[in-house]
Order: C-alpha cells, then sequence, then structure tokens
C-alpha cells in the first residue's frame, strides 16, 4: 500500500510537469524527494542508525575505542596492523578521521614514491627491509574477497648513493650497518659499494668527478605508486570494519590526575576522553568518546600534539617539550631529456643533495633538491618556486648527469615533508604523560617507505604494550626530553 | 507491606528536596535501611505464605526475591555515582527517582496477591527501565536496544492479560492465596493449549529464553551500570517468579506443553556459554552469561520437582546477585579505560590487587565453585534433571565445563598477563567500588552457610 501510494505521488509529479522535455531544476523534483522518503522509512525500522530527530549518518560514532587521526598511509597502516593483530575478529572498533578525502595536500600521495634501506641507523634497515617485503607480498597482506589484484607499479631500480671524499667514511660504516652480519640473526640489506671506476662501467651517463664512492642497493630498493598502497589499504580496511571518517580534529576532552613517580617528584598524567571532530563547511562536531588516540596527522602533528596540550608548560620539563614536527615544503620536478639515462637507473642522490629518477618509459625523470636551512621555502601553501629548480637542482644534476644538459621541466608539484626538526626521524610510540595518545609521525620523508612496519610497530605498542618484532625504542617521545638524538645522517 | 511501600515512595522527596552535596548519602543511607527492614519479612509461617494484607502476601519464594531487590537500590545508587557525577543536578535527581520507581514496581509485583496487580505491576516495571537504558545509555545503539527491549517483553506479555482475563471470568477470582485450592485440572484441548502458550511466553520472554534473547545482549550493554545491575538480578528473576506462580494454574498439560522449551533451553544453555568463549565485549560476555544461567532456571521450573524448583530459587538469587557484581566490576574498568573491549584493559592484577580478588571471586562463584549458593541451586536443578531424564546430564556437565572456562578466560584475560602501557596510569579503586563489591559477595559468602532460607516454598 505504501508502494501505491508512492508510485500514486510520482505519477501525479509527472502529470504536472507536462509531457516531453526535462527542465533541469524544476521546483517537484519527484525522484529526489521519494528517495529521501523511502530512505527516511527505511532508517527507522529496527537494525539501523536513527535519530528521531535528524540525520547524523555523516557523523563518526559516538564512541570508537581507538581514533587514528590522520587518513594518510601511515594513520591506516596503524589501523590495518590494529585489526590484523587483534586477537578475536571485531574486537576492537577503529575510527580513521581524516581531513581531506581528495588527500590534495597529504603527503603520500605527492610524495616521490621511493624506498630503500640504505640508512644510518638499523632500525631505519629493518624497517624498510619489512615494508619492501610487505609491498612484495601486497596481494596476500591487503587481499580483498572479489576485488581485482594490486598493481603497486614496483620498480625495482634500487638506489645510488654516490659519496664525495669527506663523506666516504660514513658510507662506508653505514653500509656495515646496513649489511647483515654474522652475529645478529637479523636480515640485512643487499647493498654493494662501487669505485668510481666500476661507477663508470657500469652506468657510463655518469659524471664521476668528485665521487669517492658508491652505494647501490641490489634488492628490494626502487620506487612504487604510494596513491596504489592507499587505495588498497582503504579498501582492505573497509572490508575489515574500520570506520572513516570526514572531519577535522579541533578538540581533546581529557582529564588530568597528580600522580608521583617512584622517586618522589609530582607528575600531572593526562588521559584524552573525547574528540572533538568537526564536519566540514558546518560547526556541527561530533564528541568521539575514545580510548585510544594515534596521532599520525603527518605535517600537521605538531598542531595536533598542541591540541592535547603536549608542550604547553615550562620549556626544559617534560610537560613543556613539544612535538618537534612541522611541515617543511619539497619540491618534486618531472622534466624530459631524450638523451637521458636507460632503464637501468636507480635513483641516484648526489652528494650535494640532488636526486632524480626514472619516471615511466618515455625518458621523464623526476627529481628535486633538498633545500638547506636558509632556503628553506614558506610551507603556508603548495607554490612551486621554478627559480629553484634554475638555480639549485638542474647546475647539480646537469653536473653530474651531462645528458641533463638539455632538459625541458614538464610540471613541479609540492608536497610536505612531516619533519621532525630534532633528528629527521620518526616518532613512534605512546607519550610519557598523555597516557593513551600514541604517534606514529615525524620520518621526515622516508615515512611511505616505512609504514607497513611502523604501523606494526605501533599497533604491536598499543595492543602488547611494547615493541615484539622491530625495537624502536631509540624512536619513543622521551627522546626529545632526554636530548638524546637518534640522527639519520642519510636524508634526501 | 506499608513498611515498605511507603519508606519506597518517600525516598522521592528525599531526593528532589535533599541538598546538592548530599543526595547521595541521603538516598544510599535510607535505602540500605529500607533493606534492613526487608530482613523481617523472612520470619516465614510453615508451609503458608506471611499474609499482609488482602492485596499482598509474600512467601518463601518471594521473600528472598524481595530481599534482593531491596538490597540491590543502595548498591545501584552507589555503582551510578561516577559517571552521573558530571550530570547537572536535576538529570540525576531524575536518574535517582526513576530508580526508585523501579524499586517500588518491583516490591509491589513480588508481593502482589491478586494476578491482574501482578500483571500490572509487571509491565509497568518496563517504563522506569527503558527510561534508563534510552536516556543515560552510553552509545547510539542504545535506542535500538530500548526497542528491542520494549517490544519483545510488550508483545510476549500482551496474550498473558487476555489469558488473565479469562482465568477471571471462568475461576471467578485471581487472588493467589484463593486460586491454589480453588484450580482444576486443565484438560487438553488446542484452546488450553494456547492458554498455556499465553501465559508462559511472557515469562519466557523475560527470563529469557532461548530463541527470544535477542534484547538481552542489547539491553545490557547499551544500559548504564544502574540498569545493567538491575536488569541482570532482578528483573530477569521476575520471569522466573511468574513462571512459577503461574504454573500452579496449568496443570497437566505442563507435562507435554514444556518440551519444546525445555529442549530450547537446554540447547540455549550450552549454546550461550559457547558464545561467551568469543565474545570480545565484556559486557557482552556476562550478558550472555546470565541467559546461560537463567535457560538452567527455566529447564528446573519447567520440570517441576521439589528439588528442581529449590534449584531454581537459589540459582536466580545466586545469580542476581553474581551478575550484579560481575556487571559493576565490568564498570569499574570501563570508567578507567573508556573501553569495553577486553584486550585493552589487561593485566590489572598488578595494578589493582584488590579489585582483583573481588574479580575472582566473582568469577568463581560465576562458575559455581563449591560451597557457593550458586553450586547448590546448579546441583540441585542438575540432579532433578538427571532424574527426570538420564541423558541431561551429558548437556548439563557441558555446560558446567564451558562455564568454566568462559568465567576463567574473562578472569585470565582481564586480571593476568603483561598490562597495556595505557593503562599504567589508571586511578586506584575507590573506596564506593570496594564497598560495592564486598556488599555484593558478603551476603553471596553468608548464604552459603545457612542457604534454606533462598531454597524456596518446597524446602
Amino acid at each position: 500500500m505504501l508502494r501505491r501510494a508512492l508510485r500514486l505521488r510520482l505519477g501525479q509529479c509527472l502529470s504536472g510537469r507536462g509531457l516531453g522535455t526535462y527542465r533541469g531544476g524544476s521546483t517537484l523534483d519527484c525522484d529526489g524527494k521519494v528517495s529521501k522518503i523511502k530512505k527516511k522509512i527505511q532508517s527507522i525500522f529496527p537494525g539501523r542508525a536513527w535519530s528521531p530527530l535528524y540525520d547524523t549518518s555523516h557523523l563518526p560514532p559516538e564512541r570508537s575505542d581507538v581514533v587514528i587521526v590522520g587518513g594518510g598511509v601511515l594513520g591506516l597502516s596503524v589501523a590495518y596492523w590494529l585489526k590484523r593483530l587483534e586477537k578475536q575478529q571485531g574486537a576492537i572498533q577503529v575510527l580513521v578521521v581524516e581531513r581531506d578525502h581528495t588527500y590534495a595536500r597529504a603527503s603520500t600521495v605527492l610524495s616521490v614514491g621511493g624506498i630503500r634501506q640504505q640508512f644510518s641507523l638499523p632500525e631505519n634497515v629493518q624497517l624498510s627491509l619489512f615494508s619492501a617485503e610487505f609491498l612484495r607480498n601486497i596481494n596476500e597482506y591487503l587481499a580483498v574477497v572479489d576485488d581485482p589484484p594490486l598493481d603497486l607499479q614496483f620498480n625495482p631500480s634500487g638506489y645510488l648513493l654516490l659519496a664525495s671524499e669527506e663523506g666516504a667514511a660514513i658510507m662506508e660504516r653505514n653500509v656495515k650497518i646496513q649489511r647483515p652480519t654474522h652475529s645478529s640473526r637479523q636480515e640485512g640489506a643487499k647493498v654493494c659499494l662501487m669505485s668510481p671506476e666500476q661507477l663508470q662501467k657500469k652506468f657510463p651517463w655518469i659524471n664521476t668527478e668528485g665521487v669517492a664512492l658508491a652505494s647501490y642497493g641490489l634488492e628490494n630498493e626502487g620506487w612504487f605508486d604510494p596513491w596504489c598502497l592507499l587505495q588498497g589499504l582503504r579498501r582492505k580496511l573497509q572490508s575489515m570494519g574500520v570506520l572513516f571518517c570526514q572531519g577535522e580534529v579541533t578538540r581533546f576532552i581529557s582529564s588530568s590526575s597528580h600522580m608521583e613517580t617512584a622517586s618522589g617528584e609530582q607528575v600531572t598524567l593526562k588521559r584524552i576522553h573525547e574528540v572533538h571532530v568537526k564536519m566540514d563547511h558546518s560547526q556541527e562536531f561530533q564528541p568521539v568518546e575514545c580510548a585510544l588516540v594515534v596521532n599520525a596527522a603527518g605535517a600537521w602533528s605538531g598542531q595536533i600534539a598542541e591540541l592535547a596540550g603536549i608542550g604547553t608548560g615550562p620549556p626544559g620539563t617534560m610537560q613543556g617539550t613539544k612535538l618537534p614536527v612541522e611541515p617543511r615544503k619539497r619540491y618534486v620536478y618531472l622534466w624530459h631529456c631524450p638523451q637521458g639515462p636507460g632503464l637501468e637507473a636507480p635513483l641516484v642522490a648526489d652528494p650535494s643533495g640532488a636526486y632524480f629518477r626514472r619516471e615511466g618509459l618515455g625518458n621523464n625523470y623526476l627529481g628535486s633538491c633538498s633545500p638547506t636551512e636558509e632556503e628553506e621555502p614558506d610551507p603556508g601553501n603548495l607554490e612551486v618556486d621554478y627559480d629553484f629548480f634554475q638555480e639549485k637542482v638542474w647546475p647539480r644534476l646537469a653536473q653530474r648527469v651531462p645528458a641533463f644538459e638539455t632538459l625541458k621541466v614538464r610540471s613541479a608539484w609540492a608536497g610536505y615533508y612531516d619533519y621532525n626538526t630534532f633528528d629527521q626521524n620518526g616518532v613512534v610510540g605512546p607519550h610519557p604523560l598523555v597516557i593513551n595518545m600514541y604517534f606514529a609521525t615525524g620520518f621526515s620523508g622516508h615515512g611511505l617507505q616505512q609504514a607497513p612496519a611502523v604501523g606494526r610497530a605501533v599497533a604491536e605498542m598499543m595492543l602488547e604494550g611494547h615493541f615484539q618484532t622491530i625495537n624502536l625504542s631509540p624512536f619513543l617521545f622521551g627522546r626529545f626530553y632526554f636530548g638524546e638524538k637518534a640522527q639519520e645522517h642519510c636524508i634526501l | 507491606m506499608l513498611k515498605y511501600i511507603i519508606p519506597t515512595m518517600m525516598l522521592m522527596p528525599l531526593t528532589w528536596l535533599s541538598k546538592n552535596s548530599m543526595i547521595w548519602i541521603n538516598t544510599t543511607l535510607h535505602s540500605l535501611l529500607i533493606s534492613l527492614t526487608s530482613l523481617l519479612l523472612l520470619n516465614q509461617f510453615g508451609d503458608n505464605s506471611l499474609n499482609f494484607s488482602l492485596t499482598f502476601f509474600s512467601d518463601s519464594l518471594s521473600t528472598p526475591l524481595l530481599i534482593l531487590t531491596m538490597w540491590l537500590l543502595p548498591l545501584m545508587l552507589m555503582a551510578s555515582q561516577h559517571h552521573l557525577s558530571k550530570e547537572n543536578l536535576a538529570r540525576k535527581k531524575l536518574f535517582i527517582s526513576m530508580l526508585i520507581l523501579l524499586q517500588l514496581f518491583l516490591i509491589m509485583t513480588f508481593t502482589a496477591t491478586e494476578l491482574i496487580f501482578f500483571y500490572i505491576m509487571f509491565e509497568a516495571t518496563l517504563v522506569p527501565t527503558l527510561i534508563i537504558i534510552t536516556r543515560w545509555g552510553n552509545q547510539t545503539e542504545r535506542l535500538n536496544a530500548g526497542l528491542y527491549f520494549l517490544f519483545y517483553t510488550l508483545a510476549g506479555s500482551l496474550p498473558l492479560l487476555v489469558a488473565l482475563i479469562y482465568i477471571q471470568n471462568t475461576m471467578g477470582s485471581l487472588n493467589f492465596l484463593i486460586l491454589q485450592y480453588w484450580v482444576q485440572p486443565m484438560p487438553n484441548s488446542w484452546s488450553n493449549t494456547f492458554m498455556w502458550l499465553a501465559c508462559m511466553m511472557a515469562f519466557m520472554v523475560k527470563m529469557p529464553l532461548y530463541g527470544l534473547h535477542l534484547w538481552l545482549p542489547k539491553a545490557h550493554v547499551e544500559a548504564p551500570i544502574a540498569g545493567s545491575m538491575v536488569l541482570a538480578a532482578i528483573l530477569l528473576k521476575l520471569g522466573g517468579y511468574g513462571m512459577m506462580r503461574i504454573t500452579l494454574l496449568l496443570n497437566p498439560i505442563t507435562d507435554f506443553m514444556a518440551y519444546p522449551f525445555i529442549m530450547l533451553s537446554l540447547w540455549g544453555m550450552i549454546m550461550t556459554s559457547s558464545i561467551c568463549l568469543r565474545q570480545t565485549d565484556l559486557k557482552s560476555l556476562i550478558a550472555y552469561s546470565s541467559v546461560s544461567h537463567m535457560a538452567l532456571v527455566i529447564v528446573a521450573i519447567l520440570i517441576q520437582t521439589p528439588w528442581s524448583y529449590m534449584g531454581a530459587t537459589a540459582l536466580m538469587i545466586a545469580h542476581g546477585l553474581t551478575s550484579s557484581m560481575l556487571f559493576c566490576l565490568a564498570n569499574s574498568n570501563y570508567e578507567r579505560v573508556h573501553s569495553r573491549t577486553m584486550i585493552l584493559a589487561r593485566g590489572l592484577q598488578t595494578l589493582l590487587p584488590l579489585m582483583a580478588a573481588w574479580w575472582l571471586l566473582a568469577s568463581l562463584t560465576n562458575l559455581a565453585l563449591p560451597p557457593s549458593i550458586n553450586l547448590i541451586g546448579e546441583l540441585f536443578v542438575v540432579m532433578s534433571t538427571f532424574s527426570w531424564s538420564n541423558i541431561t546430564i551429558i548437556l548439563m556437565g557441558l555446560n558446567m565445563v564451558i562455564t568454566a572456562l568462559y568465567s576463567l578466560y574473562m578472569l585470565i584475560t582481564t586480571q593476568r598477563g603483561k598490562h597495556t602501557h595505557h593503562i599504567n596510569s589508571i586511578l586506584p579503586s575507590f573506596t564506593r567500588e570496594n564497598a560495592l563489591m564486598s556488599l555484593h559477595m558478603l551476603p553471596l559468602l553468608l548464604l552459603s552457610l545457612n542457604p534454606k532460607i533462598i531454597l524456596g516454598p518446597l524446602y
């Protein structure tokens, strides 16, 4: 009877509209109204979410066990491993809050997409190794029933880091750290050191002037499509029951309690009770009651940490230690060079800081250079400065690869590094004073390549209380207060 | 009976007229005093019942349930103090008024002589419970839970109204004391079958019977702590009490009519126990464990032997105290960690050892450890079902094993193991919480010294 009534109403609407042409914007929007009525009736039946006053389907749920602030690759990786490592299916409710679902300014999708194991800290090497294995087997990890397999477009071309005279000793030391040792049971990276003559023979297009040593990653290094990884993770998470919400975190409601440490000093511990998620283009917000909060907001992690009250306190104390992650703008330029290096070209990193890699099969190349501290561009917007390319990047590239003297810039974009001003390495693990906030941020340009492993480490920390597979204790928050730098020297 | 009803009614002006700082103290203290006066009911005369007036009576079946009801109000008030501390004053007073109203209706239900009066009060208890669940529950799903709760119990009990009016017309009176002596055996016919179903379904839904139990996990999980406590401890027992009273009128067709429900309960008790093993949500686990225990009570009441009635009554009281205590423990967890998931709050024994002791005692009584009254109840039920049919002992034995499994699983997951990082700064146990647990445990342990008061009218 209801359906007959609806059809009757529809018939009246049609006859009212007259014959023939459909005019857009008619006031009798019958189809829209009918579907709205049907949706309203359906939502009243038991089993559906129904609020008697207004439609709340766009709001996040009122409570969630874990709220992950930031839907980039690190946040999604933490969500994935939380759902994977929970003992029983459906035990933990996870909510991922992402401000911009087009990912227009997210570091993940604007990144060059490289993965390497050539780091100076053994933890970084382990993280990248596991991530490489994850990416290699991505269709086993992120398989969703009835969906096509992912094609990451992984180019295993390797990284070629060049070192001048001064840097040669450091490079040798780093390679020793990266390679597997007989005593440790951990795997290592396959890296080979090359002299300038070997370099010239292998890559004839390189000008080896000023190069004393080169390290070339033979396996598990290269570059891939970060957008594909992000979509694969989103798809898998939706199938595992993680809730996604579009909104901005504007406030944390927390409670403090004063406690004494074993040595008798007073500390104030904070616990976040609610996360206020504000919807786009409106003042509407939803307080989400949560047990744990993960700060994976990338370049804006510093702001989120400030909202939680981290760093508000006299400087020099643990309360006053801010999260030293800030957005730093980095450019990426795409150019065409018909006589450039061929298909075997790895991602080459010059000792001066410039780097480039092949992009696609049409003699296109991606590359850039990290600016020095004085030349840091203003991170307020993502405008590209082509003069930077002309003055800083091109001369260095042309000096290293003579074929690049005749190149033509096709396009460029800019993205943010979630730059850790302390030691350019990531921050993982809980905050010592804000008990239920965990960090997974601050990776300063190598976050994408370490995301799967970091996600697993943070999930282990949340579920078990300690790192189980890779020990990331040098990356805990406490090092900012104690001043123990875990400095990464090989930053691109 | 007025000596209980009037003080309970006067608790309401007490809440509304007390000073802000005194509402909790006043109401808790006065309801505790009322519960102490309820012990007067234990002075039962032999086989007969204690008749207060034409409208109220209490016998050894309703006495322990009444004492439990009145004991539970101060406990509910103590448990709700924390989560209501953030509400404004009028809301707090409204909540306490709902609890007092519920208490009033429950007292009148358990002591009603006239069955229509019993029915009216039975239905009236739904209203404050619904208000407590839907207004003060924690999640959006509480609206759904309230809907399920209301409509399941309402739909189940409407046929009861029809049946009661029919009995009034045919027998002339629905006064229970008179009915005991006027009852005639019911011949077997289709209409009597339907009347049997009409009478029993209301209480089956309330117990709940396994096939009709969908409302219980929802309502228990979404309700605030006081709602969960009263639901688990008393409202489920309303079904048992009603069944015990109404089966008096339904002989001898109960002999064959009860078969499908006995089968459903026996099967359901194993099924719900097994579901408990797979639960990740702590309150949900305790809710399903309630279903499992109540299934035992249904079986006991339906086979209608003296020992099974004794076991059913004992089990109802024991389960009331144990389940309510488990919900209080789960709530103390929830208030600290803000999550009901068991794996997010583990290893609590090292941080809160006294609370761990309460957890241990509650889990041990839940799995019917001797010499607690839980064991007495279960043992009597097992023995009587064995004599009714030998095969049921396999099912009962399996149920006891699975009950032990999930009780210990719950204990070990929440208490043992290495604690997760974010709980190393939880607040220590409040005196209020410890008092709450001990006030649950003390009657339970003391009753094992003198269980005859809870063994019901057939002792």
